[in-house]
């Protein structure tokens, strides 16, 4: 088994999704990385690529509708690989329709998925198990 | 996020404060855009921007085309640490004007 001086953790919240929340998502993931024994610049990044992962969730799975729904953020750690599950109840993902813009084609939008993908070593979109519609799992092992 | 301008000739400063997402982004372009239609040249200190998302990314993106489209420029001023990483994430040191 690996070595690793990260500790272990499992820790999850649910989240109305709007976006007024976001501010909230960043709160509790900073809460939970301060736990970890990883660097600053790290935890910031990790704190992007979920916030701009649960902004998706306003943006596309809810078109930004009001709703009552809630998603769910659930942040794992063990052996250090984080994994990280996004569920939500919105529309469901049509996977091949994610793509990030060009990164040289300059224009507003589009950046938040690269951020995502440029961050973590794995992204990958799964049916969501009831009462879920879509769930997401970001992972990156942090003992690199 | 809070914001003050303060004006200097033909050159207008928005100091923005705080956490910079897709929350606050509408606010912040009312602030930015009626300075550049006004021709204004903007200046936008980041100093005490301690995060800034993919939607604030796309308010730089958008002020900076919107100048440009008008004869005018945005430069971000003192850019804090946090704000420059994700700058430079997206590419944008070479594109927008910095300062």
């Amino acid at each position: 088994m690996e070595q690793t001086n990260i500790i272990d953790l499992d820790e999850k919240r649910d989240f109305e999704v709007n976006s007024s929340n976001l501010k909230h998502v960043r709160s509790f993931c900073r809460e939970v990385f301060e736990k970890l024994n990883i660097n600053q610049e790290l935890k910031d990044e990790l704190v992007l690529a979920i916030a701009e992962a649960a902004q998706n969730i306003v943006k596309h799975a809810y078109n930004n509708e009001q709703t009552e729904d809630k998603m769910e953020i659930k942040i794992s750690v063990s052996d250090g690989h984080l994994e990280i599950g996004f569920f939500d109840k919105g529309r469901p993902v049509e996977k091949d329709k994610i793509r990030h813009r060009k990164i040289d084609d300059i224009k507003p939008g589009g950046l938040g998925t690269f951020f995502i993908q440029q961050i973590m070593d794995a992204v990958v979109f799964k049916e969501g198990e009831k009462p879920w519609i879509n769930h997401l799992i970001l992972s990156k092992n942090l003992n690199n | 996020m809070t914001y003050k301008v303060t004006e200097e000739g033909n050159i207008s400063t928005v100091h923005l404060d705080g956490e910079i997402d897709m929350d606050v982004t509408e606010k912040a372009k009312e602030v930015i855009m009626p300075l550049i239609e006004a021709k204004k040249e903007v200046h936008l200190n980041l100093k005490e921007v301690q995060y800034m998302d993919s939607s604030g990314i796309s308010v730089l993106i958008e002020s900076h085309q919107k100048a440009m489209e008008l004869g005018t420029k945005v430069t971000l001023k003192e850019i804090s640490k946090s704000v420059l990483k994700v700058i430079m994430m997206a590419k944008l040191e070479q594109i927008l004007n910095l300062d």
